[in-house]
């Protein structure tokens, strides 16, 4: 069986790929994505590999303590094998002190040892009122600008090399880390009060033998608790029985994966029969059974649970009760998880398995992937460039100053400082001096500024009203606030189909039932009418009146019961599910968990066939008005592997069926060579799919009471098979569903949400590439494709086979052109196709697999390959493996170049591993910005792995939305988050950027500009107070500002003119060049706000002759040109002027003059005389119409060019929101 | 009642005009008309401005003497610290050949001295100066405390290398007459500085205020006998100490010295005639290459301006008019071409 699976996915280097075929399925966990991910790096993986045995190791250790002879055991007559190594986690019910064995302890610290069983206290906090002031601080200045700062301020300690007052890093740095601190601490004590009202949560547990209400944080793993309707679930637990009949348990995930339909769980039979009563479930322990002595004591007599060791699946959960003898198999669905909410039952018991830090939910907590912009790394980069500068300005000035004393200092006999310090040496002091001088050429505020800009921007997403869903009562979020402005950047989106582009709102459209297809518009004999009256229901007491049908005929079928396929097929719809059904005031409501199963169920419900209800073994129909309940002998699960789903069951009459529905490669694969209609069924689902028309197939089969006792057994067995289950069960399921009998297909229509057009095409003219990966048929994709303009009719399209040509034919010419040279020959860029002409790329995953040369290794091969024999076996192999390795990555970068030519690309038929593929060959060979939108589990992969993840808040839960970044109701709102709020986020940011280094540049080289003129002393050209507060208070409020409202053009004009969003794709307005122009900028600044006042100083006297030539003077009408001149300039900065922005600029030029008149009063000198040096220097200096006129002139050189500039290139190089913004306001 | 929790719940936004970003706002939009009218302004009040400072520069009338090379073998003599208490005096006669009117201000100027230099700068005790802590001689090392230990007031090598010629101005009405002109040794520092900055220890009188100090190396009298004929002008509070304190911006500075006292002959400003310097010449600045020169000077409303300002004002003024006639001529020619764009884009963005 297993060979026959392995040559399905496994192709033949020649074979064509079955484009039909979705090539091999893998619902990954994160962790083997990140396994993946850390095979590019061959040292983690070592290490990875290394913790992995030494894991292993362990566990057989621990696996010791139990004794290996009960590894094989009877149970029924029938051989089980379990595998210490997988099941490490031993329950044992009422039994405290059992886990408090030396075996379960885990050394914690030398000797210290803690009990691998969590206590079910949680603490999510990270501080308490000790630690958080180290651990917080530990934690801040583990960045690296903030250890930066703090390297300021111990250089600032050295009395040798001080040159500036403590405060003035001292204080910013305080400033930053105290708004840092307060945050975290508010968040923090959220956590803490969260913490506490969760742990004090009461539920009651069984101690000493009766139920007693116990706080959440006393519960232990082994302890019996009883739940009521509406409580929280504890822990992790295994249900035990429940008040409900048939030991049901309705739980709502909500919390979980933000699903709010109910799910049930179930509990074995057999504890819900013998474990209802209080004192039975305090003797759930007790009773030590005769059989005890037999191999591992008291194990197997107890409530023993053995299962596998927590993890984050929350679907997945493997496990054996042994319970009187016997061995019961548990899986995910009788575990009832932390964090869901028991509903629609009176009361129910459980027995905890995992508890606090163990449960699923907490070990699916925190761990999110660190998203950074690309702005944030060129940030970061022009900060590493900043700090060069400022070590070689340092260095040189250093250098000037020791030459200076070495002619002119030395010989001042008024500088005898007492010191006998060489030259050299004093140069070396004020290497350091002018570090600490200069430091502010790094902005202090700049992380925390960006931050705060950031946060700002995620708000006025969530804000937005138009990005609002009113029938969900949806806004828009933005989950992480750190990659605003790359919204703005955006080349690629890579969007799922189901519940992104369409609705994801299932309707019963159309069937084929025994190669007649149904549906179309007809009256009951047959007759095809454009406009015919939809089908009356009225006949059927169940129908819930929502389904528009149109074929008369279908109605008349069934009514007649001519053809006994029409009502099987629908007979089938109704009992082959996993819909609940409860009722409400006497209306059947469905609880489905997909949208398309609850289509099927409701729609056989208004063809007569109503499914009525479920208990754990029977399925109730009503057929047409008669009631008949039938036995469930097996469910055999839908997964994304299996693509099917069955259930057999016995009829009244005692007849065993197997029903099946599934996609229809998989159905098709096994049916009975002896089918009439499949030709028929075939060519329905052609056009199906050709309507984009979702299509199921439908098929059942007889099966003899021997087959199926037989078969049950193998079930039986492998449904408590503690290794592997899930494999295990599958091959079990594969053995009964075949030899299948094809019923129909039916047909299931989900319209396009609004707006998607009209959003692709925006997005299109915005430059943006819009590829599209579904798991559909060729032809569905193609047709939705096309209904979502994607795809127009003048466009060639080409599929996997052209391109396979086009990349061979590349490949032999690459490889003939290169030989030894190819590595220094730069490559060309060559197109594929000719150009001028539209091409759409419609691939399915089976050829991306063949193209990219993705096949599925054997395991066995890979095994091989671990354990080469010789030395040289070795070599050959790695050899031959980087040949590979290089020949694939060549392939990868055609197929991706090629793929980049096509205006629209359209990959089908692909798993959720190639979806996450796709966008990082894209990321990796186009460095190119690559958002990826979604709604479903499968596309969490694409999601986490583009550079930016959207998910849809639509029909299928939130496991998109919940590993998304962004998340909003409906597609359309796309085009509003990039080309309005993306496109603003990245203008905002990079004017902020540009403005930030240009204000410290300004501010900084003033002191360069002066030590040549104060023997490089590294004297200040400023107050220490202005220093201080110059980046905190007096420039800091309009750059915030404008980085969050400025707009260059409305929110209506971005979405009227796609193209203005190509500045931020082509990095236009942030870049290094940008950068320097702003560094000249800030460089020439200081100059002439340095050189002005300097030749206005060196020949004066003040009005009544005292001398304003001295330094305090000069460094008040610096400051003071320099105030206005940065305020103007963030003024000529801001295009979109609100009275805040004016307020903030005048405000910040207020500040500064109240500020400084308050520091130079006469007061605080009296009070603090060293502190506040400066007394009476404002307000003698700025008496003196000559200083005023000398700042007015400062500030106008400094502004003038700017403004001539700025008008200059407006005039002769109309960028384009200028040219909308002229003509269309 | 469901209804009105369900409603308080919607998570709809607020419909307010900051959370929807439609705060109402000025487009700043750079229009040819606004800016080339601004330059044009602008050009017009610098050219304005430029051309009165000129002018009011050039009526200030001054004389600077260099007197370091003229007084050659005084600063010779004080090349050498064994000398300090010799007495060196050094006359420079020059002629003044028109009146200077209205006040006079007479200047100390040095040349190549770092009042500015970091660790110069530092040297200072602010509280001691405000009289409230003698004894607090914080960063002034090495001239905080003398041999014997006593606290140095005022401490610190600022106050310790106060200027210290004495610098004398004569008027020689004719070759017998040599009058000195009078005066005035005070009003010559900020008020601030004289009345908060600078405040002598309380005490009966200042040499007792001032016992348990010593006076700065350098000095040849105690802080409280810097004037020996005004007890006012004396202690923290000598106009000439707090001038020397207030530290200057660059290495090139001139510090007022004295006024001119318009009494008698000098009613009017200082006539025209021969004068002369006398110069004690005490301070030494050949070591480091530094010159000192004395300065006379009027005043006008912007000071004793040089020329700087002016110029660059009218520099400005006229590269601004410059700029905005280029501007003009530019935006002119486009002009033509633009409207064709216009054209072009609005057929393009209807055809869209």
């Amino acid at each position: 069986m297993s060979s026959e699976r392995d040559s399905e996915t496994t192709f033949e280097e020649d074979s064509q790929p079955n484009d039909e075929v979705v090539p091999y399925s893998d619902d990954e966990t994160e962790d083997e994505l990140e396994d993946q991910g850390a095979a590019v790096e061959p040292e983690q993986n070592r290490v990875n590999r290394e913790a992995e045995e030494n894991r292993e190791t362990f566990r057989k250790e621990n696996g010791r303590c139990c004794p290996q002879q009960y590894t094989n055991f009877m149970l029924d007559g029938l051989l089980f094998s379990f595998f210490l190594k997988d099941c490490t986690w031993q329950v044992k019910a009422n039994d405290r002190s059992f886990h408090e064995q030396p075996q379960f302890m885990n050394t914690k610290f030398f000797c210290i040892k803690e009990s691998k069983y969590a206590s079910n206290a949680i603490k999510t906090y990270k501080y308490n009122a000790f630690t958080f002031l180290p651990m917080n601080l530990f934690e801040q200045f583990k960045r690296a600008a903030n250890f930066y700062f703090l390297v300021l301020l111990i250089l600032q300690a050295i009395p040798q090399i001080t040159t500036l007052a403590w405060y003035t890093t001292l204080v910013p740095l305080l400033l930053v880390l105290g708004i840092t601190a307060i945050k975290d601490l508010v968040d923090d004590v959220a956590r803490h009060k969260m913490d506490n009202e969760i742990n004090n949560r009461t539920c009651e547990v069984i101690k000493d033998g009766r139920f007693k209400i116990a706080k959440w944080k006393e519960i232990q793993v082994g302890d019996v608790i009883r739940l009521k309707k509406n409580d929280f679930i504890p822990a992790d637990t295994l249900l035990l029985s429940s008040s409900e009949p048939n030991s049901l348990c309705y739980v709502e995930t909500a919390e979980l994966d933000g699903e709010t339909n109910l799910k049930f769980k179930m509990a074995l039979e057999i504890t819900h029969q013998c474990l209802q009563r209080e004192n039975s479930l305090a003797a759930f322990d007790g009773l030590k059974s005769f059989m005890c002595e037999y191999l591992c004591e008291s194990y197997f007599s107890e409530g023993f649970v053995e299962c596998e060791e927590p993890n984050n699946r929350l679907d997945k959960f493997t496990g054996t009760l042994f319970w009187r003898n016997t061995s019961f198999p548990l899986d995910a669905d009788k575990i009832l998880l932390r964090g869901c909410v028991i509903r629609n039952t009176d009361f129910c018991h459980g027995l905890v398995i995992f508890a606090g830090a163990d449960t699923k939910i907490m070990k699916n907590s925190g761990k999110t992937r660190f998203k950074r912009t690309k702005i944030d790394y060129l940030m970061n980069y022009m900060v590493y460039t900043i700090f060069v500068v400022l070590i070689l300005l340092s260095a040189g000035l250093a250098i000037g100053h020791a030459y200076w004393e070495a002619q002119v200092g030395n010989y001042s006999w008024y500088l005898y400082d007492g010191e006998d310090f060489t030259p050299s040496y004093r140069g070396f002091l004020n290497f350091w001096g002018y570090i600490i001088v200069l430091n502010t050429m790094v902005p202090i505020s700049l992380y925390v500024s960006v931050e705060v800009i950031r946060l700002g921007q995620s708000y006025f997403i969530n804000w937005d009203l138009q990005m609002y869903y009113p029938e969900k009562d949806t806004p828009a979020k933005a989950r992480t606030t750190t990659l605003n402005e790359q919204l703005g950047q955006i080349h690629y989106i890579f969007s799922d189909k189901t519940g992104t582009l369409t609705q994801n709102i299932m309707t019963f459209k159309k069937c084929c039932i025994n190669g007649q297809i149904y549906g179309d518009h007809r009256d009951a004999s047959q007759n095809n009418h454009s406009k015919t009256e939809q089908v009356d229901f009225s006949w059927n007491t169940f129908a819930d009146g929502k389904l528009a049908f149109y074929d008369h005929y279908l109605i008349e079928q069934i009514q007649s019961g001519k053809e006994s396929e029409v009502r099987q097929f629908f007979f089938l719809l109704a009992v082959c599910h996993t819909v609940m059904v409860d009722r409400i005031d006497g209306q059947l409501n469905y609880q489905a968990a997909s949208p398309d199963e609850g289509a099927l169920v409701s729609a056989a419900r208004n063809f007569g066939f109503a499914f009525l209800a479920r208990t754990q073994n029977t399925i109730t129909i009503s057929e047409l008005g008669t009631e008949r309940t039938y036995s469930v002998l097996a469910i055999l699960d839908f997964n994304s592997d299996r693509k099917r789903m069955s259930i057999i069951v016995r009829t009244p009459e005692g007849n065993i069926r197997l029903y099946c529905k599934g996609a229809d490669t998989v159905i098709y694969e096994r049916l009975h060579q002896m089918n009439p209609t499949k030709q028929e069924t075939q060519d329905a689902l052609d056009i199906f799919a050709s309507e984009t028309l979702r299509t199921l197939c439908l098929c059942y089969k007889e099966i003899e009471e021997k087959e199926f006792e037989e078969w049950n057994k193998k079930f039986m067995a492998a449904s408590i098979a503690s290794t592997n289950r899930d494999e295990a069960l599958d091959k079990v399921y594969e053995e009964i569903e075949k030899d299948l009998i094809l019923l129909g297909a039916t047909a299931i229509e989900d319209k396009l949400q609004d707006g998607v057009p009209e959003t692709i095409s925006k997005l299109a003219k915005a430059d943006i590439k819009i590829w599209v990966l579904t798991g559909d048929k060729k032809e569905t994709a193609e047709n939705i494709g096309f209904a979502c303009e994607l795809l127009t009719e003048d466009m060639t399209i080409c599929y996997g086979e052209d391109i396979n040509a086009l990349l061979h034919t590349r490949m032999e010419n690459q490889r003939n052109r290169g030989g030894v040279y190819a590595k220094f020959v730069p490559p060309v860029h060559e197109p594929f196709f000719p150009p001028g002409e539209s091409r759409a790329l419609i691939i399915t995953g089976s050829w991306l697999n063949e193209i990219l040369l993705e096949k599925k290794t054997k395991r066995s091969k890979i095994l091989k390959l671990k354990f080469p024999r010789t030395e040289e076996e070795r070599r050959m192999r790695t050899q031959s493996k980087r040949r590979l390795e290089a020949r694939k990555e060549q392939r990868q970068k055609n197929f991706v170049d090629l793929a980049c030519e096509c205006s629209a690309v359209i990959c089908c038929r692909v798993t959720p591993k190639q979806k996450a593929m796709v966008v990082d060959l894209v990321k990796r060979y186009k460095k190119a910005i690559t958002l990826a939108i979604g709604d479903g589990a499968n596309d969490v992969n694409m999601i986490k792995t583009a550079h930016i993840g959207v998910g849809i808040s639509g029909q299928e839960g939130m496991q998109a939305v919940m590993s998304s970044d962004y998340s909003f109701a409906q597609f359309r709102y796309l085009q509003r988050l990039l080309l309005v709020h993306g496109r603003w986020s990245y203008i905002r940011m990079c004017k902020f950027l540009r403005y930030f280094f240009y204000k410290n540049f300004a501010f900084t080289l003033v002191h360069f500009w002066y030590s040549f003129f104060n023997g490089y002393s590294a004297q200040t050209a400023y107050e220490d107070w202005f220093i201080t507060l110059y980046n905190v208070l007096y420039s800091s409020l309009p750059v915030l500002l404008m980085g969050l409202l400025d707009q260059d053009v409305s929110d209506k004009l971005s979405l009227r003119f796609p193209g203005l969003y190509i500045v931020g794709q082509r990095d236009l307005l942030f870049n290094y060049k940008r950068f320097f122009v702003s560094l000249v900028h800030g460089i020439l600044t200081s100059m002439v706000l340095f050189f002005i006042p300097l030749g206005a100083y060196l020949q004066t006297v003040g009005q009544d002759g005292e001398a304003p030539s001295d330094y305090q003077s000069f460094a008040v009408t610096i400051a003071s040109a320099l105030i206005i001149t940065v305020n103007f300039q963030i003024g000529l900065d801001t295009s979109y002027w609100t009275f805040v922005n004016a307020f903030s600029i005048f405000g910040s030029i207020a500040l500064y003059f109240g500020i400084m008149f308050d520091f130079h009063s006469a007061g605080i000198h009296v009070l603090f005389p060293s502190a506040f040096q400066f007394t009476g220097t404002a307000s003698n200096a700025l008496r003196q119409p000559y200083i005023w006129l000398t700042i007015i002139l400062t500030v106008a050189v400094c502004l003038l060019p700017v403004v001539a500039i700025r008008f200059l290139s407006m005039t002769i190089w109309p960028s384009e929101s200028d040219k909308d913004e002229r003509y269309w306001i | 009642m469901k209804k009105t929790s369900q409603i308080c719940q919607s998570k709809l936004p607020d419909n307010t005009a900051l959370k929807q970003q439609q705060l109402p706002a000025y487009r700043l939009q750079l229009s040819a008309t606004g800016v080339l009218s601004g330059f044009f302004a602008t050009g017009a009040f610098c050219l304005g401005v430029g051309i009165i400072l000129i002018l009011s520069a050039k009526s200030i009338k001054e004389i600077e003497i260099k007197y370091t090379k003229i007084c050659a073998n005084c600063a010779e003599l004080r090349e050498d610290a064994i000398n300090f208490d010799k007495e060196c005096t050094c006359s420079i006669p020059f002629y003044l050949s028109e009146t200077m009117q209205g006040n006079v201000y007479l200047y100390y100027k040095l040349y190549g001295f770092y009042q500015n230099l970091y660790r110069y700068i530092l040297s200072r005790s602010n509280s001691q100066l405000v009289g409230t802590d003698l004894k607090d001689v914080g960063n002034c090392a090495p001239f905080s405390k003398s041999h014997n230990g006593t606290p140095i007031a005022p401490c610190g090598a600022i106050a310790n290398s106060i200027f210290n010629d004495t610098i004398i101005l004569s008027y020689n009405l004719n070759s017998s007459i040599h009058m000195e002109v009078p005066m005035l040794r005070s009003g010559i520092t900020w008020w601030t500085d004289k009345y908060v900055k600078f405040q002598n220890p309380s005490a009966i009188n200042l040499s007792s205020a001032f016992t348990g100090t010593a006076k700065p190396p350098y000095w040849s009298k105690p802080v409280y006998e810097l004037d020996l004929e005004d007890t006012e002008n004396n202690g923290f509070l000598n106009d000439d100490f707090i001038v020397w304190m207030r530290t200057a911006a660059f290495p090139t500075f001139k510090k007022l010295y004295r006024r001119l006292n318009r009494v008698q002959y000098f009613i009017e400003g200082l006539p025209a005639g021969n004068y002369s310097f006398n110069i004690t010449y005490n301070f030494p600045v050949t070591r480091f290459k530094g010159e000192k020169s004395v300065v006379l000077s009027t005043l006008t409303w912007s000071g004793g301006s040089s020329l700087f300002l002016g110029l660059a004002y009218t520099v400005t003024g006229a590269v601004t008019w410059l700029a905005a006639f280029s501007m003009m001529a530019i935006h002119l020619m486009l002009k033509e071409k633009r409207t064709l764009f216009i054209e072009r884009d609005s057929k393009l963005s209807f055809l869209c």
